[in-house]
């Protein structure tokens, strides 16, 4: 039987045109320049279909032709947290959708003793307690340092539900992870692939995001 | 019955609203006109259109479906001696073809008859042009005719053919004395057509009257109504023109509008809703609705390439390992219908970084409401066999530049099957009229407006002049 994502998992509508772009991306011969292009469309789905989590209000505004048209308002302000360095390469497609939007940044590294995910860096707007916060890293593996990074926007102050974790690729292993640990957030993800492999590498991901977009691999 | 008056569309001056303001079914309303040679039919048609006062009636001559005639034939036509007053002169299948597509809102080639070569066009084949005689060419001539709203289609033997007469909704015969009728057409065919008045009348006898008399004069009882004195009869043909406004006027209330496909509003995403109350908003800035626009329409195209095909492509990841994954089976050009379309243009370039864009410029004639063809420019891929056109314009009101711009793809030989037509914003009339002209082209567009200002053409609650407001050139 496939797998059935919990609830806290919003997969994007599996189009073939989606489809199309993960093919680009994961390919080992995709140059850098369409490996951008099509990553920054794939976050872009993402970030508006995240948006469409975000709690609205009704809101009424008169057209140039003087009649009323009925729309919505989004309830509340929104700030982009990314996940250094990966989460980065996202902040394009994030700033193509929401304009000036503030970006806080987290930096996160293996700790050579421990093997655990530790805290470097962190810098985010000063109010970002009020705010909707979109979680930003490309790739969900173990789950690992997106957990250390929500931990800590909740140290800020950040309630859990106002959190809206995005990413490209993601594994029923992590998505379970981070899922048991902050139930009340939401996972934004554009595919979810079969598992890890031994390397606990995404299984079939797409290699090192980080490095392939900001061109530092090999 | 020699006229050249060829088919025209006419529209009726200024006021536009034969659009249905809520989109139904518009089957379209087929007025029949029936009378002897030189009766005043034409006429008749003339003023019931010039009264009508509604935009797209098409005026269809019965010239038009004569039957071509052989080398033989053409020879004794050009003597005089062919009777072209006799009801077997006509191709009624072919006619009946063409009312019934034209009912149907479907698009039309309505033949031309050219009385030189006795020959009608188009010709079977889709050439533009065709020979003529060793030397000559001649246009491939042909009157492409959509989505009528009513059609008067005039002719001597108008009330003759019985499945035609099934599709008609008002029968008319123009009863005008044959005397008058004999004194006009030998005005005419000696002022105009070159014969000397013995040559006038010896056709006359020969074949007009022995035909009128069989043939013509007999359909009068077909008729819904006889107007004496044709042209003449004012009171008759104004009290004609009100009967068929209020028949107009009874199919707009009956909704037959599949809204099957529309996505009600409250059902659309909050992003898609959000950025409307935007762009919608007379408060908001030309800055902020250059932004929100293009976001809009890059949602736009990402949906409408799920209308492309796919094909699956298997690639290998830089971890080594297998991805069954989907590739697009198709090039993608785009063609804006300037100028608010070239709005769409810079959502396009987001997700199709180097699409080619073709443009076609169509501006609205302010007297008629007409659209009128400008300018276009078209790249020369839209040919090949696996390029799909992505076709954008702004909003869609009455659908009729969007018809305008698909009829110069398909003129342009792109397939309707290859084309994709976007757009912010649609009026359900124009989705219809679109839909039904050309059923095989699919149409993408982010909401759908319930209202076409009958007056203003603007939809409300709509938003403006799109491209006014995106180009900044609104007046204060």
């Amino acid at each position: 039987m496939a797998y059935q994502p919990p609830k806290q998992v919003i997969v994007l509508p599996q189009t073939q045109q989606l489809k199309a772009c993960t093919t680009i991306i994961r390919d080992k011969n995709t140059q850098r320049a369409d490996f951008i292009f099509y990553s920054d469309r794939i976050i872009r789905i993402l970030v508006e279909e995240g948006l469409n989590h975000l709690p609205v209000v009704e809101k009424t505004v008169v057209t140039p032709t003087g009649k009323e048209f009925h729309g919505i308002d989004f309830q509340g302000r929104i700030c982009g947290v990314s996940i250094m360095r990966a989460g980065e390469s996202m902040e394009q497609g994030l700033r193509d959708v929401c304009r000036s939007v503030r970006i806080g940044k987290i930096l996160i590294q293996r700790d050579e003793e421990t093997a655990l995910p530790k805290l470097y860096y962190a810098k985010f707007p000063p109010d970002i307690a009020s705010r909707f916060c979109l979680l930003l890293d490309p790739m969900l593996a173990t789950g690992g340092s997106a957990i250390k990074a929500i931990e800590t926007l909740i140290d800020y102050g950040v309630a859990e539900e106002r959190i809206l974790f995005l990413n490209l690729i993601s594994c029923p292993e992590g998505i379970a992870a981070v899922v048991a640990k902050f139930p009340a957030m939401k996972i934004v993800t554009a595919e979810i692939d079969a598992g890890l492999d031994e390397k606990l590498y995404i299984d079939p991901g797409l290699g090192d995001f980080g490095c392939r977009y900001f061109g530092t691999d090999k | 019955m020699k006229s050249k008056l060829g088919n025209h569309v006419i529209a009726g001056e200024g006021r536009p609203p034969w659009y249905r303001s809520d989109g139904q079914n518009c089957d379209c309303y087929i007025v029949g006109i029936a009378g002897g040679s030189a009766s005043g039919k034409t006429s008749v048609a003339q003023r019931i259109i010039k009264n009508l006062n509604v935009p797209w009636v098409v005026l269809l001559s019965m010239d038009s479906f004569y039957k071509d005639l052989t080398a033989e034939e053409v020879e004794i036509a050009h003597r005089n001696d062919w009777d072209f007053d006799s009801p077997n002169s006509y191709d009624y299948d072919l006619l009946l073809e063409t009312v019934t597509k034209l009912k149907e809102g479907k698009q039309v080639d309505v033949p031309i008859y050219d009385f030189e070569t006795h020959k009608r066009y188009p010709h079977k084949t889709m050439r533009r042009y065709v020979q003529k005689d060793a030397n000559h060419l001649v246009p491939n001539k042909v009157n492409t005719v959509y989505g009528a709203n009513v059609i008067i289609f005039e002719g001597i033997f108008g009330l003759y053919d019985k499945k035609v007469l099934e599709m008609m909704d008002l029968k008319v015969f123009v009863d005008t004395d044959v005397d008058i009728c004999l004194a006009r057409r030998i005005k005419r065919d000696v002022a105009e057509r070159g014969f000397d008045v013995t040559g006038v009348l010896t056709l006359y006898q020969r074949f007009v009257k022995p035909s009128y008399d069989t043939y013509v004069y007999p359909t009068k009882k077909n008729a819904d109504v006889v107007i004496p004195r044709g042209l003449e009869n004012l009171v008759a043909i104004d009290l004609l023109t009100k009967h068929i406004q209020r028949q107009l006027q009874e199919r707009k209330m009956q909704s037959r509008w599949d809204m099957a496909r529309i996505c009600p509003p409250h059902e659309l995403p909050s992003n898609v809703v959000g950025l409307h109350t935007i762009i919608r908003d007379i408060e908001t800035s030309r800055h902020d609705f250059i932004f929100y626009a293009d976001r809009l329409a890059t949602l736009v195209i990402e949906r409408a390439l799920n209308e492309l095909p796919y094909e699956p492509r298997v690639v290998e990841t830089p971890t080594k390992k297998t991805v069954h994954g989907l590739g697009l089976k198709a090039n993608i050009a785009g063609v804006s219908i300037l100028r608010a379309g070239g709005t769409m243009e810079n959502g396009l370039r987001r997700v199709i970084r180097d699409a080619v864009i073709g443009k076609i410029l169509i501006q609205t004639d302010p007297n008629n409401g007409e659209p009128q063809l400008h300018y276009c420019k078209l790249p020369p891929t839209i040919r090949e066999a696996n390029t799909f056109i992505f076709l954008m314009d702004a909003v869609v009101g009455t659908g009729a530049a969007g018809l305008m711009a698909i009829r110069v793809l398909l003129d342009h030989a792109v397939p309707e099957n290859r084309i994709v037509f976007l757009c912010f914003l649609a009026a359900p009339q124009g989705l219809h009229t679109i839909s039904r002209a050309f059923p095989r082209v699919r149409i993408v567009t982010s909401y759908v407006d319930p209202v076409l200002n009958p007056d203003t053409l603007y939809l409300e609650p709509g938003l403006g002049n799109f491209g006014d407001r995106y180009f900044g050139t609104e007046h204060e």
